[in-house]
């Protein structure tokens, strides 16, 4: 795939003698929905935190666009704001209310004017569903809450593809719906993402490709059909058996 | 053979040349054959003395009888038997008088630091003092006597002998203590830090009487209509004294040019001159024998020294709120640097060791020494290193609180940083946030909300703690505004507790304010619903919304 935005080769990951990723290779093109789905611990969000640097990979290579961003001349910080993560713990600035939390980025990192970030903050807050909220603190805000606002702020960076992950798992359930109607409506407005999710229902409607990962490598992948109705590995149908 | 006993012999010289060096007593960098050249180009020569040792030297609040100002505290005069010779000597030398007042212990320190020229205060020539300093021919020569109360037990006594058993105590570091042994065991316990406590003491019936000098004693006795004191003379009825110990001589630095002029300036002044001035400093010393009973003592005290306790409650405030703002900065300087990502380049990684270690032992070494002790090696190092030219006591202070400060404050910064939740860091640097800006935008506003109590605690401290820097002659914070009290007016109970309730006044005052800041801090505890054209929807039916598209 010649566009591709992301390019995964062999990517390796180890805490001293514990191996979590074995080699992942993924590619990543543009207007992607991937789902990455797999048993706890067997390296999906690690993958995920690879891919924005929050972890240092071990071995192997990711390109963006055909860079290297390990580099030492690759500018991390100017990548960063343009692969958006939301975090299953929301992370918003908890010194902030909803509004700054929005603003802070576009000001110090895409230097924006302060009525610029505004407008696009409302853009987007609207867009969640939480304009009215905008003076709140984090905790002033339910989970979901929180997690639509972290939905706002990475949009609000306006990036290329947004990592999401776990986004959900912190939730109360009657709150988890919320959140997915909103990355449903973004992943339908054709935003590239990457969800290491439980969610098998938003895998499966929503995804245009599932990614099964188990035992620190991707055991297989193909859409969301092929990988929910007909799997080719012994240890999809397994997990599948076991979640759905 | 010979060569093993010369090796010896040169090792013994180096580590007794060390070790003199290290006690501050061979000559400095500065030379002392030129201290006459020095101080006749200057015009000025310097005299240290505690001015709370009457009648030798004390002090008073104006100019009368001829009292000099005390150079280095300001709206203070000493005036006494030291002072007048000290006049004496200068007028004699055709240069102005400066006076410096200094804690008995640090004179000779000052002296070889080169921060004074001379210490005329009461101070007697003895074998030990010799080793460190020299001194003059005598300026006087007196008896060793013992105050006590004139109702005790002791007021008929007329000889040594007679004070067999008694609770006698003498002033730590003067040879009272050697001649005191004489009569009893001298332990740490028998040992009072000033006349003023001995006074106290003996009043308050904890001792039966102390040791002093005769023109000491005849002083005290006017200031303390209740004692009185019995005339000993040494070497007959009294105490076995050396004549190093009983004269007072003026003290110079080693080989120092102006101890040949003082000493042809002294024979010029002869018996009759001296008893004279004596009678005068006896007499002009300011008696302010205070009989007005508890709540009397407490209300002269304020009405007179009130200004002065504001002046001391403005340095302890001053000082406490500088120092620990700037502690603060300092100690989210250090968390900040401490918790820098890990640097990409070899270079950039042994560098960050190095100040990391740099850092780490700026907060051990400060965090483990006792502020009164950095005090006195910051103060007297840097004398020491500048030729005798000292810091501006509030300036060192200043310094010293912060400094101190930063220490505690930046251990407490680390905890508040390691408090957080690491999403706020991965928050900020998943939009692409720099370190710094992570730092300044989300972490260290979260941080010092957070630590605002441990600071808080930290200015309570300091407002306390800087009473150590009193140590600092001339560093008048509302402790040293007690001990001048002290001298002026020998209620050490009274002063002490009124200078105890105005300290409680201040921390309980300052910990509320920093409460309020506290609560604003924190934010308001509601928010208001943001009202616009575009949503008029509950939160609610907003899910509902995105859902049904």
């Amino acid at each position: 795939m010649t566009d591709a935005i992301l390019t995964v080769n062999n990517l390796t990951k180890n805490y001293g003698d514990n191996h979590i990723l074995k080699g992942i290779c993924m590619t990543v093109g543009k207007g992607e929905v991937i789902s990455v789905i797999g048993a706890s611990g067997s390296g999906k969000s690690t993958m995920l935190r690879c891919l924005n640097l929050l972890e240092k990979p071990t071995g192997g290579e990711i390109l963006y666009h055909g860079n290297n961003i390990q580099d030492k001349k690759f500018d991390v910080h100017r990548y960063r704001a343009e692969v958006g993560m939301v975090f299953q713990n929301f992370n918003l600035f908890d010194n902030m209310t909803a509004l700054q939390n929005c603003c802070v980025g576009q000001i110090k990192v895409l230097k924006r004017n302060k009525h610029q970030a505004r407008e696009v903050a409302m853009k987007y807050l609207d867009k969640v569903g939480m304009t009215q909220y905008i003076n709140a603190r984090p905790s002033q805000l339910s989970g979901g809450q929180k997690q639509r606002v972290a939905i706002a702020r990475a949009l609000c960076m306006n990036p290329e593809v947004i990592l999401f992950d776990e986004p959900t798992s912190a939730l109360d359930p009657e709150m988890v719906g919320e959140v997915l109607a909103v990355m449903t409506d973004l992943a339908r407005s054709g935003l590239t993402m990457i969800v290491v999710t439980h969610e098998m229902a938003f895998a499966r409607d929503v995804s245009t490709r599932v990614v099964f990962m188990d035992n620190g490598v991707i055991a297989e992948e193909g859409s969301p059909d092929v990988i929910f109705t007909n799997p080719s590995e012994q240890r999809t149908r397994q997990f599948l058996a076991r979640v759905l | 053979m010979k060569r093993v006993l010369l090796l010896i012999a040169v090792a013994v010289i180096a580590l007794s040349a060390t070790g003199m060096f290290s006690t501050g007593n061979t000559a400095f960098a500065l030379s002392s054959e030129d201290d006459f050249q020095t101080v006749t180009d200057r015009g000025v020569l310097r005299v240290g003395m505690e001015a709370g040792y009457a009648p030798y030297n004390y002090r008073q609040t104006t100019d009368t009888n001829g009292a000099v100002a005390i150079s280095n505290q300001n709206g203070e005069f000493a005036n006494g038997y030291d002072v007048k010779v000290a006049k004496y000597i200068a007028e004699q030398m055709g240069v102005t008088l400066e006076v410096y007042a200094l804690e008995w212990d640090s004179l000779i320190n000052a002296l070889n630091a080169g921060t004074i020229d001379s210490i005329i205060a009461g101070m007697s020539p003895t074998e030990e003092r010799k080793k460190s300093i020299d001194f003059s021919d005598k300026y006087y020569e007196s008896n060793l006597v013992i105050v006590v109360r004139k109702d005790g037990k002791y007021k008929d006594a007329t000889q040594l002998d007679d004070f067999q058993g008694a609770n006698i105590v003498a002033q730590r570091g003067t040879f009272h203590v050697d001649a005191l042994s004489q009569i009893r065991t001298v332990t740490d316990a028998e040992q009072y830090d000033t006349f003023a406590l001995m006074i106290t003491a003996l009043k308050s019936n904890v001792i039966d009487g102390y040791v002093a000098e005769e023109p000491g004693a005849i002083a005290d006795c006017a200031a303390n209509s209740e004692l009185t004191y019995i005339q000993l003379k040494n070497n007959e009825n009294g105490f076995t004294a050396s004549e190093g110990d009983t004269q007072l001589a003026v003290g110079l630095r080693k080989n120092s040019s102006l101890t040949s002029r003082i000493n042809a300036i002294l024979a010029t002044l002869d018996e009759d001159a001296r008893a004279v001035m004596m009678q005068e400093a006896i007499d002009q010393q300011p008696v302010e024998s205070v009989e007005l009973g508890f709540f009397g003592n407490v209300a002269y005290i304020i009405g007179k020294y009130w200004t002065k306790i504001l002046e001391g409650v403005g340095t302890t405030v001053l000082v406490s709120i500088i120092g620990t703002l700037a502690g603060m900065v300092i100690g989210l300087l250090v968390g900040f640097v401490r918790t820098l990502p890990e640097a990409r380049t070899k270079a950039g990684k042994i560098w960050q060791k190095i100040y990391n270690f740099l850092l780490s032992a700026y907060v051990e070494i400060f965090r483990g020494t006792p502020m009164m002790v950095q005090a006195m090696v910051i103060y007297w190092g840097y004398a020491l290193v500048n030729n005798g030219v000292t810091m501006n006591t509030f300036v060192a202070g200043l310094l010293i609180v912060s400094i101190n400060t930063g220490a505690y404050i930046a251990e407490i910064v680390r905890g508040g940083i390691n408090s957080l939740d690491k999403g706020q860091f991965e928050g900020a640097f998943a939009i692409g946030m720099t370190h710094r800006q992570t730092m300044s935008c989300v972490i260290l506003p979260q941080t010092i909300r957070n630590i605002l109590p441990a600071v808080s605690n930290e200015f309570v401290i300091n407002i306390k703690d800087t009473s150590v820097l009193s140590v600092l002659a001339g560093f008048i914070d509302l402790f040293a505004v007690g001990n001048i009290i002290i001298l002026g007016t020998y209620r050490t109970f009274e002063a002490y507790l009124i200078i105890s309730v105005v300290y409680f006044i201040l921390t309980f005052s300052i910990t509320r304010l920093l409460r309020l800041l506290e609560r604003k801090l924190n934010g308001k505890a509601n928010y208001s619903l943001y009202n616009s054209d575009i949503v008029s929807e509950t939160p609610a039916t907003a899910k509902g919304g995105i859902i049904n598209d």
